[in-house]
């Protein structure tokens, strides 16, 4: 308490110095605080189990392949195909323009810009649905935005796009649009022939659902 | 002629005081709108305004102002900043009325005359003005907002106005004091 | 969770509601530090008065630690705060034409309303100014856009270029002002002047 006093008094002629001094006493203290909480505390919000669990039930993470199709088709840039099978896998056939991303590997520090970023749409895909999902829980959880998943996977692209089935002669209109588009989808995806045009109105899986998972609008700057 | 002396010193709060006060202000403009307090946006939000009313061929043709009315859509006066600027206006006022310091008149050195400090008003003016659209913000923004959220821009920015200024000051001394 | 604006906790209108109250808050606290005075504010160049130094970092470093604690506690989402981006050329450029700007016409936009609303002219005056260099860049944009979009680097942070983590970068700016500001009461000491 007498050093306090001390102080006070040799200081007595500075102005404003008390103000200071107390700014001073309480910002040092703060200042070490954070400074010793590690980076990641500091991090951004993850989801809760809750969470997850709610939109894995609600199936806002898939994308229908007629879309991710119409997509590759038109050279969309905005998405990314990520294949989360092991390397020999995806050597042996993988969609055109994807990358590889072995599941094992998702959490490397290498794949961490292109898996948590607000500019592409990332589109997991894998034989089944089941690795894929796994791709996306894991990310979800994390907070990521922006990940989906291919609807089938690529046993259900093989049959639905690649080799569509006719659809009977009584089934509704819709069906044959989409035989339609599956097959001159599957023309310009296995050979790059000509696409027609009429594909665009018969899709009826309306576009991506990316609107579904709300896209955060930040404030601009000025 | 204006006078810039007063009866008395006026008072004003312990900058210190001031200061954390203004970075609490700050704080909330993040944790409401995710952004910090700025001013030079909201006078390309003017100006884009008048240029519209007043002549709207050149507004079509001007690259900035489409960009602005992309980012824009609707009102360009409907902006954040142009609602926190009407709000500063407000808050000074009622600063300046509280502290009995409303008054007309042009603030300068008892070296130079009201007209010349009036002119290095009007050019300081347009260098600020053509400056933070280059810069992206000002001191508000740029400089202060900028420094809170740690963003480098915003860094090299406040670096290079104070830099410059410092660098200038003795050329400008005779103005001042 | 904050910012509630984007987190969509408050709607469009609310926002630019609090915008106009957090502007009260900011042109008060302007105006009561004596920002609505040039001389006050060209004062830091020259050592008489050092408002704008000592207001400027008390008020950076008070919302940095504000925010970074804020985020400890699970209060805000740093994730969607903006963050001002980097265009290297035009961020230098830009600086030095506003720092003549400040040495020449003693204020700042921000401080150049605030100067307004209680009266003073030549705030008046430096806003006309603003609208007629605004207007300048504007009209000439097609002259300088290469310059205005040079050398984009994205929206680094200061304490992720220099390789620390924000709390440490964050002290290491504390210590920095509060150095400054002893300074400052030095250099208050030795060059006086009485109070505008």
């Amino acid at each position: 308490m007498f050093m306090y006093e001390y102080f006070l008094e040799k200081n007595q002629n500075l102005k404003h110095m008390k103000p200071l001094r107390l700014l001073a006493l309480f910002i040092i203290p703060m200042g070490l605080i954070i400074a010793a909480v590690p980076q990641n505390k500091t991090k951004p919000y993850k989801l809760t189990a809750d969470q997850l669990l709610g939109e894995a039930n609600t199936r806002t993470q898939y994308i229908a392949p007629e879309a991710v199709a119409d997509l590759i088709i038109k050279k969309d840039p905005s998405f990314r195909l990520i294949d989360v099978r092991s390397q020999d896998d995806f050597e042996k056939f993988s969609l055109p323009g994807a990358i590889n991303i072995p599941v094992s590997d998702l959490l490397s520090d290498k794949y961490t810009d292109i898996l948590n970023q607000d500019v592409k749409m990332n589109i997991f895909y894998s034989n089944g649905t089941i690795t894929a999902n796994e791709a996306w829980m894991v990310t979800r959880q994390l907070g990521y935005k922006n990940n989906f998943v291919l609807e089938g996977g690529l046993n259900y692209w093989f049959d639905a796009i690649l080799n569509p089935k006719k659809p009977a002669s009584t089934s509704p209109d819709e069906e044959f649009a989409k035989y339609d588009f599956r097959l001159s989808a599957g023309k310009a995806l296995g050979g790059g022939l000509s696409v027609q045009t009429s594909q665009n109105q018969s899709t009826e899986s309306s576009k991506p659902s990316i609107q579904a998972a709300p896209k955060k609008k930040k404030a601009s700057g000025g | 002629m204006s006078n810039s002396e007063k009866s008395g010193p006026t008072k004003y709060l312990n900058p210190y005081i001031g200061g954390v006060l203004l970075g609490i202000v700050l704080l909330a403009a993040n944790f409401v709108s995710g952004r910090g307090l700025g001013a030079s946006g909201a006078i390309k939000s003017a100006l884009v305004t008048a240029e519209t009313v007043i002549t709207p061929a050149t507004s079509e043709k001007s690259g900035f102002i489409k960009e602005f009315r992309e980012e824009h859509p609707g009102n360009p006066m409907k902006t954040w900043l142009v609602f926190e600027m009407t709000g500063v206006i407000v808050g000074g006022f009622l600063s300046g009325a509280l502290a009995g310091r409303l008054k007309f008149k042009v603030e300068h050195s008892p070296k130079i005359t009201s007209r010349k400090r009036l002119i290095l008003a009007l050019t300081g003016g347009v260098l600020f003005g053509f400056g933070s659209q280059l810069g992206r913000g000002c001191t508000s923004g740029a400089a202060l907002s900028g420094m809170a959220v740690l963003s480098l821009g915003g860094f090299i920015t406040m670096m290079a106005i104070f830099g410059t200024a410092f660098a200038l000051a003795y050329f400008f001394r005779k103005n001042w004091i | 969770m904050g910012p509630l604006s984007v987190n969509e906790l408050i709607s469009e209108n609310t926002n630019l509601f609090l915008a106009f109250i957090i502007g009260i808050g900011f042109g008060f606290v302007l105006e009561q530090s004596g920002f609505s005075s040039s001389r006050k504010l060209a004062g830091v160049f020259y050592g008489y008065d050092t408002v704008v130094l000592k207001v400027f970092f008390a008020a950076a470093i008070t919302a940095m630690l504000g925010l970074l604690f804020f985020s400890l506690f699970g209060w805000i989402d740093l994730s969607l705060v903006y963050i001002n981006p980097t265009y290297l050329t035009s961020a230098i450029v830009g600086g030095i034409i506003m720092g003549a700007g400040f040495i020449i016409g003693g204020y700042c936009p921000g401080t150049s309303f605030c100067g307004a609303s209680i009266g003073k002219l030549d705030a008046l005056v430096f806003i006309g100014g603003l609208f007629i260099g605004v207007l300048i860049f504007d009209l000439g944009y097609n002259i300088w856009d290469g310059m205005y979009m040079a050398k984009f680097l994205g929206s680094p942070k200061i304490s992720q270029t220099l390789g620390l983590s924000d709390g440490v970068f964050a002290f290491l700016l504390i210590i920095i002002a509060l150095t400054m500001f002893w300074v400052a009461e030095w250099a208050e000491k030795k060059f006086p002047r009485e109070e505008y």
